[in-house]
């Protein structure tokens, strides 16, 4: 496969959100504020990125048996960088993040890639599908948090958009509105996919 | 060499020895990460107490570092540690740290009162997870203000603020609550109450 076409496989083709249904947690979770989904977007695409290419570099000699303990040891070295790195530099995201930053460890999507494309393909390739990946389920997270903030906060990145005239809708703040955003994207997505076949 | 290490991949140890290795390398990157973010981390988190003491004393925080230790002394009672404001040795009042349970998790908060406790200088809250956009705006300045140069203390007996709903004037002794998180209006209401009766029990006992 060609470099460009393994990227917008797993960035949109094959989003791992809304074709694969992964990570749907923390996209519901961290999606009433764009920064916040923005920032937990780049984690993910740091951990999904360096933990592929890594696993890639060794998955000759992971051995078979024990690849998922190794997979998860690296994923959570990665994850524990991005924390202390959040911590130290940016100690006010890092504290609105909570501990949603260290639940990167499990989102499925990077799990999920390791196993399908890191262990059989070469580092590069891998590296580029993690960027691909992690870049689709941002796009996914910022769609949402879009709507959310738009209309929970009347704001977008913290800049007030809507004026004094606007009454914020608690249900968008809150984790059901994620649930009815998550399903109304998937449906919308996939709904001339399947007419098609 | 080949035909050696080929078999002892194959071997049991194997899986164990490179589970092994591979946990040594990586904890050794992950010391080495948190060494360097170590200091960082703490200096944040020392800046950030020192600045909510000092805004809760309603001191200026254009230079926190020396007018923190100009005017703030630290006192420790029974392992907690309580703020004194002086000037000119002139005690101008306490900052304690308050808690207590919210909807979600323990609210944290620093609360400044005068040495006679008679009122409250200011609020800060320091760590809470309340919902966002409902509890969570116990943080919007709005609402702490409210608390500043209450009453606390009259005729020797403690005053319970009273929840009053968002939108009405509030009366001395009356605190607008946040429309749809009476849950964590209460709470803090409460911990004030709670944690001043405690304070001023072993500090000055004139309750």
């Amino acid at each position: 496969m060609k470099k460009k076409e393994i990227f917008i496989t797993s960035a949109f083709t094959q989003n791992s959100v809304w074709r694969q249904i992964l990570g749907i947690c923390s996209a519901l979770a961290v999606t009433n504020l764009m920064l916040n989904s923005l920032v937990m977007g780049l984690g993910v695409i740091f951990t999904l990125a360096l933990s592929g290419f890594t696993i890639s570099l060794i998955r000759e000699y992971i051995p078979k048996r024990i690849r998922m303990m190794v997979q998860t040891l690296i994923i959570a070295s990665y994850v524990i960088i991005v924390d202390l790195f959040l911590k130290a530099y940016y100690p006010e995201i890092s504290k609105s993040l909570g501990p949603y930053v260290g639940l990167i460890i499990t989102n499925c999507i990077i799990m999920g890639r390791a196993e399908a494309f890191a262990g059989k393909n070469s580092p590069i390739d891998s590296l580029i599908d993690g960027v691909g990946a992690g870049i689709g389920y941002t796009f996914v997270l910022l769609i949402i948090a879009f709507v959310r903030e738009l209309f929970g906060f009347g704001s977008l990145f913290g800049i007030l958009i809507l004026g004094d005239w606007w009454t914020n809708w608690s249900i968008m703040v809150m984790a059901p509105s994620a649930f009815f955003m998550l399903a109304i994207l998937i449906w919308i997505i996939n709904t001339p996919r399947q007419r098609r076949g | 060499m080949a035909n050696e290490k080929k078999l002892f991949r194959e071997t049991r140890t194997y899986p164990v020895v490179f589970m092994l290795i591979i946990t040594v390398i990586f904890i050794g990157i992950l010391a080495t990460f948190y060494q360097l973010s170590f200091e960082k981390v703490q200096q944040y988190r020392e800046m950030q107490l020192k600045k909510m003491v000092m805004n809760v004393f309603e001191l200026p925080t254009q230079n926190i570092e020396n007018d923190f230790a100009k005017y703030v002394t630290i006192q420790e009672m029974e392992d907690i540690l309580y703020y004194e404001s002086r000037s000119d040795s002139i005690l101008l009042g306490y900052c304690f740290p308050i808690s207590g349970s919210g909807l979600w998790g323990t609210i944290h908060a620093l609360l400044a009162v005068t040495p006679d406790f008679e009122k409250i200088i200011n609020i800060e809250i320091v760590d809470q997870n309340e919902t966002p956009g409902l509890g969570g705006r116990i943080t919007e300045n709005w609402f702490k203000d409210q608390f500043k140069g209450k009453i606390l203390i009259n005729n020797n007996i403690l005053n319970s603020f009273v929840l009053i709903p968002e939108n009405e004037t509030a009366k001395d002794n009356e605190i607008n609550q946040i429309t749809g998180a009476t849950a964590s209006s209460k709470a803090l209401v409460d911990m004030i109450y709670k944690d001043i009766k405690k304070y001023n029990l072993k500090l000055r006992a004139d309750l």
